[in-house]
């Protein structure tokens, strides 16, 4: 059993340098953006772009390169194509920076790669492939909400709940690093800084600012890739705020970022004509029209 | 007994009116709540609402206009998607989305703003106080 | 350090029982931003306003903090006073410390001070952050162009040219009349439908001011109120024109039920246009005609009624049967459609001529029968719950009217919407016949079906409401507002912060944002022409990059803070 993953790992991982050696060769691209184990066995990202540096290319660990590929095109001449290679939530990612203006599609290639089983229950990831998987095998899709770390933090007495994240956000040392690593974060100046939303200087970050400000603002580009998650250094689980959201998007508006990259996010049009016109107002909405029966 | 308090974002062209309807007519509401006049319901902004609760506000209600009322080609119901999403995330951390009033067209008149203010009041008291968000005790450089 | 005068009214008096103003002067002059107090018996006569005023050029205030009634009752004078006396807008505030306070917490005067000072505390906030927008002015071109020759364009045309405006019409057809042309007579006059249209069309070929544009193509639009350029090709020669104003009047056209009812199957399944057209010719002999109503209408695919098609077949089946004596006449209907005292009056007039009327279902839609030509039609009669066999030597189609093929394509080149069937849609309840780009309007059968009377009156209507921007020299940006007064502002970007994410884009309910590009970036722009300033920007900006001056976050977030 163990040898059969560890040559499903080998082929994938054959074929991945296969399709990069093409792309070299074929110059459909300037560089290969991949991971690179060097010497003395560390792994980092690297732009791969004569073929003998291709033996040096794995696979893992996860490691998002959407934000690198990003910089990396910014600060490229014109006409710089880049191929990167990248896991189901890098792609979507990849997508939604495309949608906000910061990446331009004519200069970006994929590689797709499938998440194995394993990784896909490490994230949580409802989605662990990128639209074209180009290397490895579809891992089925993990539902969070059936998961009980998660149902702890999503379900129950409200009161116990906040308590809970309220002890969990207080371990919060304000390192910014959940901002920092979102694939999708890329405002300059960000408004986390800014006194008038966060009081500065204040440790642990004010909560229901700080925290609930970054998750609302990716309320509908978060691509559920838990970098956030993984980046932070006192284990707050911030993956978990989004989930919600992530939801309500896909089974009211039938949307989730990072999968169209012609679809606009629902959150920008009006309530009454999109997805369809002719919609009731929800429930939540105080009118007094039910009641006054007109 | 909660004394919640409650911010208001009313709408120039409708969720004022009843606010000053409400007033005219001497209606009688706790001195808890606070109204900032605002163009459109468009205009108020979610991180807005946050920074209300962050500050102990313990309700934030945003009054707009009725379907088709709206006098910026129905921008208030672009408003809609967002404070829905907000509930969600409200709802996620205990905080409740119930501190988020939503009301379209139904705040021009004294009577209306009255009973959706005081009924507003009345579901912001039964709710746990926001306390264990509010006191981030520790290192304040 | 600001400097904010403060006016405390006391409304003669009228508000001290829930007020302890001598407890509020005490607490604001601790306020560092405040330069001086003054509590007064008034501010809405003008009396008061000249008073402050000079008070305030004495004290050299840079702002003013006015407490006292809202803006619905009078708080509006001191405000507009003060602005009429050179003082900036974006530097009065204006707090309601009577409805909003005294009055509405009477029986709880603590209360009631508290909230009065947290107020003015949010108003002293809101008015050191606060800033003044842009505006711009446009000047305006005095032509205007109307996009179809039917009835509603022509009318609108001439009464343009009749107020003295240079018009051009552009017309896809080669002569103007629209559908008029097609039809011999009105309803409910009986009036000819030539004479209606000839003296308008009289007009267009004899005023000099108007200039008409047969078999025209429009190919782009491009600009804003007060100055449109229109690139179009009329009788295969290309063009440009420019004008102030775009009236659109293009109309609708006949749906064609075919494969409804054996239409285009069977020799005499016609529809109500091709009646026109044998009444255009002369007389016609039906003996036994049957009319059936809202064929391809307020169904499915399109749920509406087009208003007309009732009063259509009444005119028609009154004339033949008029014209046929001794003939008898049906109408198939799902409810007749006739408002207002002058076409009810036309049904009954109907109902008295012998005319039957047999109301059916849309579930039981009438059966025709036969085999090269109609013999007689099948019908569940609703009311009486029986089916009929009706003999018939001539079967008439009302089908509704539909949008023009063309009418999105010209709806995008305007940024104007459509609606969900494809006629062009206001967008404001309270602004007839102007659409979200100012300066565009819609009249006749482009915005909703309508019979010709009804297009003329909008035509002309359309006409009225742009002469009051045509004759205007020039238009600024700040007075196209769609509230009552001028704009509150205009959206503003910060360019260095914007990250181009285009949110702003797709959520502008009007259309103003677009995106520029820029050597290595994208950045938003606003198009303050367009801006209506209602803030939907601001609420998707991700970083704060889109903001109203007057409505800042600063400003916001400050009063936020100060609210209790």
């Amino acid at each position: 059993m163990v040898v059969a993953v560890w040559s499903g790992k080998l082929i994938m991982l054959e074929k991945t340098k296969n399709i990069a050696k093409q792309i070299l060769e074929e110059k459909k691209a300037n560089g290969v953006l991949g991971l690179m184990k060097n010497q003395r066995d560390i792994v980092q990202p690297h732009v791969f772009k004569r073929l003998p540096e291709l033996d040096a290319l794995v696979l893992e660990p996860k490691w998002l390169l959407a934000k690198l590929s990003m910089s990396i095109l910014r600060s490229s001449p014109e006409g710089y194509r880049l191929a990167v290679l990248c896991r189901g939530c890098d792609e979507r990612a990849l997508i939604e920076l495309t949608k906000r203006n910061q990446i331009e599609k004519e200069n970006l290639l994929t590689i797709g790669i499938a998440c194995s089983q394993e990784q896909a229950a490490i994230c949580l990831c409802d989605r662990p492939y990128p639209a074209k998987v180009d290397a490895g095998e579809i891992a089925s899709g993990v539902d969070p909400f059936q998961d009980e770390r998660v149902r702890e933090f999503l379900i129950g007495n409200d009161k116990k709940r906040m308590e809970k994240w309220a002890n969990v956000l207080k371990r919060c040392i304000k390192c910014y690093g959940c901002r920092n690593s979102c694939p999708i974060c890329v405002c300059e100046p960000c408004k986390l800084e800014d006194d008038v939303w966060v009081q500065r200087g204040d440790v642990p970050a004010e909560m229901a600012t700080f925290h609930l400000i970054r998750a609302f603002h990716l309320s509908d580009t978060c691509v559920a890739c838990g970098a956030c998650q993984e980046a932070c250094p006192v284990n707050i689980p911030l993956l978990y705020l989004q989930l919600s959201m992530r939801k309500t998007l896909k089974e009211k508006y039938g949307y989730e970022a990072g999968l169209d990259p012609e679809k606009k996010s629902p959150i920008l049009s009006d309530f009454l004509k999109e997805p369809e016109t002719g919609r009731e107002y929800p429930e939540w909405i105080n009118s007094l029209r039910e009641k006054d029966g007109h | 007994m909660n004394q919640p308090r409650i911010l208001i974002f009313a709408c120039k062209w409708c969720g004022l009116i009843g606010a000053d309807a409400a007033g005219k007519k001497r209606a009688s509401l706790p001195a808890r709540f606070r109204v900032i006049p605002v163009e459109c319901a468009a205009l108020v902004e979610p991180d807005a609402i946050l920074r209300a609760l962050a500050g102990g506000i313990d309700g934030v209600a945003v009054l707009g206009c009725h379907s088709g009322g709206c006098r910026y080609n129905n921008a208030n119901h672009a408003s809609i998607k967002r404070f829905e999403l907000l509930k969600d995330l409200l709802d996620t951390t205990g905080i409740g989305g119930e501190r988020l009033l939503l009301s379209f067209g139904t705040a021009h008149e004294y009577h209306q703003f009255e009973e959706i203010i005081e009924n507003f009041f009345n579901e912001l008291a039964a709710l746990p106080p926001l306390d264990p968000w509010l006191s981030p005790f520790g290192v304040v450089s | 350090m600001a400097n904010i005068t403060v006016f405390l009214c006391r409304c003669f008096g009228e508000i001290d029982n829930a007020i302890d103003f001598d407890l509020l002067r005490k607490e604001l002059s601790k306020d560092t931003s405040v330069s001086s107090v003054s509590i007064v018996d008034s501010l809405c006569l003008e009396a008061d306003i000249e008073k402050a005023a000079s008070q305030i050029k004495e004290t050299k205030a840079d702002r003013v903090l006015i407490a006292a009634c809202p803006t619905l009752s009078r708080g509006n004078l001191p405000v507009d006073g003060l602005i009429k006396e050179g003082i900036e807008r974006h530097k009065i505030d204006l707090v309601d410390i009577r409805e909003g306070c005294a009055w509405i917490h009477g029986n709880d005067p603590e209360g009631a001070v508290k909230k009065a000072k947290d107020l003015i505390n949010m108003g002293l906030a809101a008015l050191q952050h606060k800033e003044a927008s842009k505006d711009m002015r446009v000047s305006v071109h005095p032509d205007a162009l109307i996009i179809g020759a039917g009835p509603a364009g022509l009318a609108a045309a001439t009464s343009l040219a009749k107020t003295g405006f240079k018009v051009n019409i552009l017309e896809r057809a080669s002569a103007p009349g629209g559908m008029l042309r097609l039809i011999s007579q009105l309803y409910p006059t009986g009036e000819d439908a030539a004479d209606k249209l000839n003296p308008y069309i009289d007009e267009v070929e004899n005023n000099h001011l108007i200039t008409f544009y047969p078999q025209s193509k429009i190919s782009s639009i491009e600009g804003c109120i007060g100055n449109f350029t229109v690139q179009f090709s009329s009788q295969g020669e290309d063009n440009s024109i420019q004008s102030g104003i775009i009236i659109i009047a293009t109309g609708a056209k006949i749906f064609f039920p075919t494969g409804l009812y054996r239409y285009g199957e069977i020799r005499n399944v016609i529809t109500q246009m091709e009646i026109e057209r044998q009444f255009l010719k002369g007389s016609f002999d039906a003996k036994k005609p049957v009319f059936i109503q809202c064929a391809g209408a307020r169904d499915k695919e399109r749920p509406y009624c087009s208003t007309i098609c009732c009063p259509a077949s009444l005119k028609n089946a009154m004339r033949l049967a008029g014209e046929n004596p001794g003939s008898e006449v049906f109408i198939l209907h799902r409810g007749i459609m006739t408002p207002g005292n002058v076409l009810e009056k036309y049904y009954r007039d109907a109902l008295s001529m012998g005319i039957q009327f047999i109301c059916f279902e849309e579930e039981k839609p009438p059966m025709i029968m036969g085999n090269d030509r109609v013999e007689h039609v099948e019908v569940y009669d609703a009311v009486n719950g029986i089916t009929r066999k009706i003999e018939t030597d001539l079967v008439v189609l009302s089908t509704p009217l539909v949008p023009n093929d063309d009418s999105v394509r010209l709806a995008q080149m305007l940024g104007i919407e459509v609606d969900r069937y494809g006629f062009f849609s206001e967008s404001y309840p309270m602004h007839p016949l102007e659409t979200k780009m100012d300066g565009v309007f819609i009249c006749g059968s482009a915005r909703w079906p309508v019979a010709s009377d009804q297009a003329i009156l909008q035509g002309r209507a359309a006409a009225m409401k742009a002469v009051s921007y045509l004759r205007q020299r020039e238009i600024a940006a700040s007075t196209l507002s769609r509230v009552p007064g001028p704009k509150s502002g205009h959206a503003r970007v910060v360019p260095d912060s914007c990250t181009g994410c285009g949110n702003c884009v797709a959520a502008c309910p009007f259309e103003a944002c677009h995106l520029e590009k820029l050597e290595d970036r994208h950045i938003s722009k606003v198009d303050m022409m367009r801006c209506k300033a209602c803030g939907n920007c601001v609420s998707v900006c991700p970083n704060g990059s889109m903001q109203i001056p007057e409505h800042n976050y600063r400003m916001v977030g400050e009063m936020i803070k100060r609210a209790f």
